[in-house]
């Protein structure tokens, strides 16, 4: 066990160094907004960017492992609606939280796999599978929904988005949770070794025994059930249901994978980045809304942000070619 | 008639004394190279002696270090290859410069389209009645408007040797350019070619089947090791003496071997393997405590054999068997029977480049160290350190990224991941390429050691030296097939390229 | 001309029937829904597909640069948004419509700019400037339509001979890019960027400006859809066009080009999009509702992709 612990202080410090520059970022970004507005740095405030960027790592860190692979997962966002919606369905037909959860998390992880097989099985490459997907879960929603709202969901089920526990909203454990299952995914098991190993070089990967195909459907099925529990703890948050409300976190969930360090040409990246990814989004778009920014700019900063993260990461391929 | 008497005034193109240095490879050591307008100039040598880097000068994909180039007596540079379409010296590539989806003419004046009245239109009309002229005179008469992609190889290459024409070309440079084609297709392709000769235009021609070398050349020049062996008549030599020149380069004795004698259990075994990426029907047999080679020209499907063997492409045909047991399966299957397959491209298919030396070392062994999917960081890079040890891998840490290692250690780190999986018969596909001559010593001495432990080799090398001087036999492919197999006595350079040519 | 004809033959036969397709559509939709086959209706199908037709023909040449555009949907809202609102606040007709043409070539130069000399992957590329469209045209109209422009555009609704203006632009608009595909250099190098682009740098042609050029030119091009899109809606809504290079990258995609390769045919886009079109009013007209027409039409592009790969595999 004295080298189990030594190994996690040992990659903390790792993790550390490489994301040095995005907590700065985060520092950053803290200092200059609790200077610039006064409503900041009040409790309810931070927790509930806490809360939201809790809520944007939970869809983005399945996502963050679709990316690893060099592949990309444009349906989370629609995902999340539908999950929502079928699971706000039984919560309300049932009134059991534990059928509802089941229900969220069942449909994001169907989803999930239905695109793994279109990129694996039918080799349709994965931005347009999952963008296709995207546009089939888009109309099954909204027909589904008919443009009803649902609302009014059990108090227990309530407290996994609502709710608080110790002074700290409930999504943020999840976060944690998530976070520690997550590492222990990809830092831990022969499979996240895998899963790097498929975005570095899949050719190399196939010619090493690994099974590409296997770890790309696992891949493709996490990220759509992580859109699924993320569309539980929506649902629970909002206490409301509608065809519509996954469609504006897709672009927020690819920012905050690039702006935490991810590659999108695959085997760089890692989920402590994309937490600080979700956390500078959050903070910046907090920031708009406190300095009282038209919401309207929000999308054009996003997707900027996404812009910028993708040169970003070219550039330092291209720097790290010429060194090489 | 000697050279000198044969010629009649002064070369339309010719090279002198060209030199290419490439880092820590000596390419092209002051060669001379005539090329007369009406003639067809063989460039002949086994792999590696130089011929595709002579031709990429001449059209311009490389610079010569040294030396000089003079068109028609006077000197030139060639700097790119618009350098040298200006100077009427065209290529026929068979894969690189045809659009598939645009139609013969559009292919044929690809950037030099007839402008129509409005600016930026093409006239069309003019276009196709061009491309029909040009076609004409090869004596060709396909329709202009079709795809290209509908054509076939030799269709394809007609429009290509028509492309050049079309731009004046006045030397034509040929690689290979029967190596796709039938029977038929070769004599259309060589009545056009003699119809060129008799139009005056030179014609420079790598081949490495004897016959043609005989039927069409003018002039051979024979190439080895970077150097200029002899330029001959046809008349004047024959294919044993051709065969002769060819080979024997300067021996490394640095990695002769001891040999053991005895084989142990058949490790490799294959009947009729056929595959659609151009395998026939090949047999072979590797046992334990042997390094069996694998030989031939470029192309003729040494490498599709290794991949057919180990599961990379599905063959169509026949069976393999490891250690005794028939695998129809992929990689996989093929390192759980304890092959491993060392790539020929170590950068492309060997290694992760953006990831640890230490991620590397662990990628095929991942399922035999840590069977309960539990990944143990610490024992994993002990591992990995181990096995650096054991190889002697150059690196600061096992933490740096295999981008960073030179040659020499990266395929170190590829045939340590093999290693760590515990393999016992390894398929190396060209394991010295590009790798200086300390490293590769050591890397035959790791080979020597694991063969005296008994593990079974299969070995493919372009260096005919290095088949014989490491191999204990050696099959030699041809064109898909074994064309033959040399044992202990019968393995020489020679020997191996007679039966990899195209000679009976 | 034998081998053209036999071009389009092999072609009609190798799909799986684009024209079969849409035989089949009308059909069943004839028989299942009242009035599917009348004159009117058929007219309606036309006039409704011309957008979708303006977006497809330049995906078209993006398709076969190997590329991809998902913010034509985005940008072309914000187009429709600016034209508005140039109009309401007292511009006339010519000046709404440069304003429009303006913003969608500065989209299509953005664009143009991070494939081709910034190297970025298309589908990124195009998924990031959709992003900011989005916000620019939710930060114009603050989320509200923009209305009180139906006597300036009204224009637009007239016949001229019999046929509605819609229907005789998008026949322009067809033609033109007929021409450009086919009869100029331009046309020649975006078969050549999809097909070989070596070829281009062999044949000492700078691939780069005329990649760019693929993307300018249908930012153009939805900069001038964007009159179309509020002659239509009589409007300009924030969220208009959301998702409409889906139903144009569906239409180039059913109609026979491919992703890769460079291979494709214009002609196969305009069968395409008539297939979208009748698919959407035939299930208009039956009483599906919209959202499921969209799971339709992406269960098309599936069936079409599926297809592509088998022939390939053939």
């Amino acid at each position: 066990m004295r080298v189990a612990r030594g190994n996690l202080l040992e990659s903390t410090r790792e993790a550390f160094a490489r994301l040095g520059g995005r907590l700065a970022a985060v520092i950053l970004i803290f200092v200059v907004l609790g200077l610039a507005s006064d409503v900041f740095l009040t409790q309810n405030n931070l927790l509930n960017v806490l809360r939201q960027a809790a809520l944007l790592f939970l869809i983005a860190s399945g996502l963050t492992l679709v990316i690893l692979t060099a592949g990309l997962d444009l349906s989370v966002g629609a995902n999340l609606g539908m999950s929502a919606c079928l699971a706000a369905s039984v919560l309300k037909a049932t009134g059991s939280p534990f059928l509802g959860v089941l229900t969220g998390v069942a449909s994001g992880l169907a989803t999930g796999l239905a695109n793994g097989l279109l990129v694996t099985a039918l080799r349709i490459p994965p931005f347009i599978a999952t963008y296709g997907m995207l546009w089939v879960l888009h109309g099954l929603s909204y027909y589904y929904m008919a443009g009803d709202t649902i609302y009014g969901f059990p108090p227990g089920f309530r407290e996994i988005g609502s709710g608080y526990l110790f002074g700290l909203p409930v999504p943020i454990y999840l976060m944690f949770v998530f976070l520690a299952i997550g590492w222990l995914f990809l830092e831990r098991t022969t499979w996240g070794q895998e899963v790097y190993a498929v975005g570095a070089n899949p050719v190399a990967a196939r010619l090493s025994g690994v099974p590409v195909r296997r770890r790309l459907v696992l891949v493709y099925t996490v990220s759509g059930g992580m859109a699924g529990l993320a569309a539980l703890v929506y649902l629970a948050r909002l206490n409301s249901a509608e065809a519509d409300i996954g469609e504006p976190l897709l672009l927020p969930a690819i920012a905050a994978v690039l702006i935490g360090g991810a590659s999108l040409f695959g085997g760089v990246g890692t989920l402590g980045g994309t937490l600080i990814g979700a956390l500078i989004l959050t903070l910046v778009l907090n920031g708009m809304n406190l300095l009282e920014v038209n919401a309207n700019w929000q999308p054009l900063v996003t997707g900027a942000m996404v812009l910028i993260g993708v040169l970003l990461d070219m550039w330092t391929r291209r720097r790290a070619e010429e060194k090489s | 008639m000697t050279c000198a008497e044969q010629s009649s005034g002064a070369p339309l193109l010719a090279l002198h004394g060209i030199g290419k240095q490439f880092p820590g490879v000596r390419a092209l050591d002051a060669v001379d190279l005539d090329l007369y307008g009406g003639e067809v100039h063989m460039l002949v040598g086994e792999n590696g002696a130089g011929k595709s880097s002579l031709i990429k000068i001449l059209y311009g994909a490389y610079r010569a270090d040294s030396g000089r180039i003079l068109h028609q007596g006077a000197p030139v540079e060639v700097r790119s290859p618009a350098d040298a379409r200006r100077l009427g010296i065209a290529v026929i590539f068979q894969e690189f410069s045809l659009v598939p989806f645009l139609d013969i003419a559009q292919n044929l004046f690809l950037g030099r389209e007839p402008r129509g009245r409005i600016p930026g239109t093409i006239d069309r009309a003019r276009l196709h009645a061009d491309a029909r002229r040009v076609l004409r005179l090869l004596g060709v008469d396909y329709d202009t408007r079709r795809l290209v992609h509908t054509l076939g190889v030799a269709q394809q290459q007609m429009v290509e040797i028509a492309k050049a024409l079309s731009q004046n070309a006045r030397t034509l440079v040929m690689d290979e350019p029967t190596a796709a084609l039938s029977e038929n297709e070769c004599e259309h392709l060589f009545k056009v070619i003699r119809q060129l000769k008799a139009e005056g235009v030179a014609i420079a021609y790598i081949s490495h089947r004897l016959r043609e070398v005989f039927e069409l050349g003018d002039r051979i020049t024979v190439l080895r090791d970077g150097r200029l062996v002899k330029t001959l008549l046809p008349a004047d030599t024959n294919p044993d003496e051709l065969v002769e020149l060819m080979v024997g380069r300067r021996i490394d004795a640095s990695y002769a071997r001891e040999y053991c004698g005895r084989p142990g259990e058949v490790a490799l075994e294959v009947k009729d393997l056929a595959t659609d990426t151009g395998i026939k029907g090949v047999d072979l047999v590797v046992r334990a405590g042997e390094i069996v080679g694998l030989s031939g020209l470029v192309g003729a499907g040494r490498s599709e054999v290794a991949r057919a063997i180990f599961g990379a492409d599905m063959p169509t045909r026949g069976e393999v068997r490891l250690f005794g047991a028939r695998v129809a399966g992929g990689p996989g299957e093929a390192r759980r029977h304890g092959v491993a397959l060392i790539p020929e491209n170590r950068k492309r298919e060997g290694l992760a480049l953006i990831l640890s030396l230490r991620d590397n070392l662990l990628l095929a062994a991942l399922f035999r160290l840590f069977p309960r999917t539990w990944f143990d960081s610490a024992r994993a890079t002990r591992v990995a350190q181990e096995m650096i040890e054991r190889l002697r891998i150059a690196t600061p840490s096992a933490a740096r990224l295999v981008r960073y290692l030179s040659g020499g250690n990266q395929q170190k780190a590829v045939l340590g991941k093999w290693l760590n999986a515990g393999c016992r018969f390894f398929i190396l596909d060209e394991p010295t390429r590009g790798i200086d001559v300390g490293a590769k010593a050591e890397i035959f001495a790791l080979i020597d050691g694991l063969v005296k432990q008994g593990a079974a080799v299969l070995m493919i090398s372009s260096e005919l030296s290095e088949i014989v001087h490491v191999c204990d036999r050696a099959y030699v492919m041809r064109e898909g097939r074994i064309a033959g197999e040399l044992g202990r006595d019968s393995l020489s350079e020679a020997n191996i390229l007679r039966l990899a040519m195209h000679e009976a | 001309m034998h081998h053209r004809v036999h071009e389009l033959a092999r072609r009609l036969a190798a799909l799986p029937g684009v024209a079969y397709i849409l035989v089949l559509q009308a059909i069943v939709f004839g028989s299942v829904a009242q009035g599917f086959l009348s004159p009117l209706n058929l007219t309606n199908i036309g006039t409704q597909a011309t957008i979708l037709l303006m977006l497809a023909l330049p995906m078209t040449l993006v398709i076969l640069t190997e590329g991809l555009d998902i913010s034509m949907g985005a940008v072309l809202t914000l187009c429709s948004v600016v034209l508005a609102w140039v109009l309401v606040h007292g511009g006339g007709i010519g000046l709404a419509l440069a304003a429009s043409a303006a913003m969608g070539l500065a989209f299509g130069v953005a664009n143009g700019t991070l494939v081709s000399y910034l190297g970025m992957p298309p589908f990124v590329a195009t998924l990031g400037t959709l992003g900011m469209a989005q916000g620019l045209a939710l930060a114009i109209t603050d989320g509200q339509s923009i209305v009180g422009i139906s006597a300036q555009i009204a224009f637009m609704r007239a016949d001229v001979l019999g046929i509605p203006l819609v229907l005789i632009i998008a026949f322009v608009a067809y033609f033109f890019v007929h021409a450009l595909l086919y009869y100029t250099r331009f046309g020649t190098y975006v078969f050549a960027i999809g097909g070989n682009r070596e070829a281009l740098a062999l044949a000492g042609v700078h691939a780069r400006a005329w990649h760019a050029g693929v993307y300018v030119f249908a930012g153009l091009m939805v900069g001038i859809t964007g009159l179309l899109l509020v002659a239509r809606t009589n409007s300009g809504h924030p969220t208009a066009a959301f998702g409409m290079e889906f139903d144009a990258i569906a239409a180039v995609a059913v109609g026979g080009t491919s992703f890769e390769r460079g291979e494709g045919w214009l002609f196969g886009t305009l069968l395409g999009v008539l297939a979208v079109g009748v698919m959407r009013n035939g299930l208009n007209v039956a009483g599906v509702s919209s959202s499921l027409q969209v799971v339709a039409i992406g269960l098309l592009v599936i069936a079409a992709l599926l297809i592509d790969a088998l022939r390939r595999r053939a």
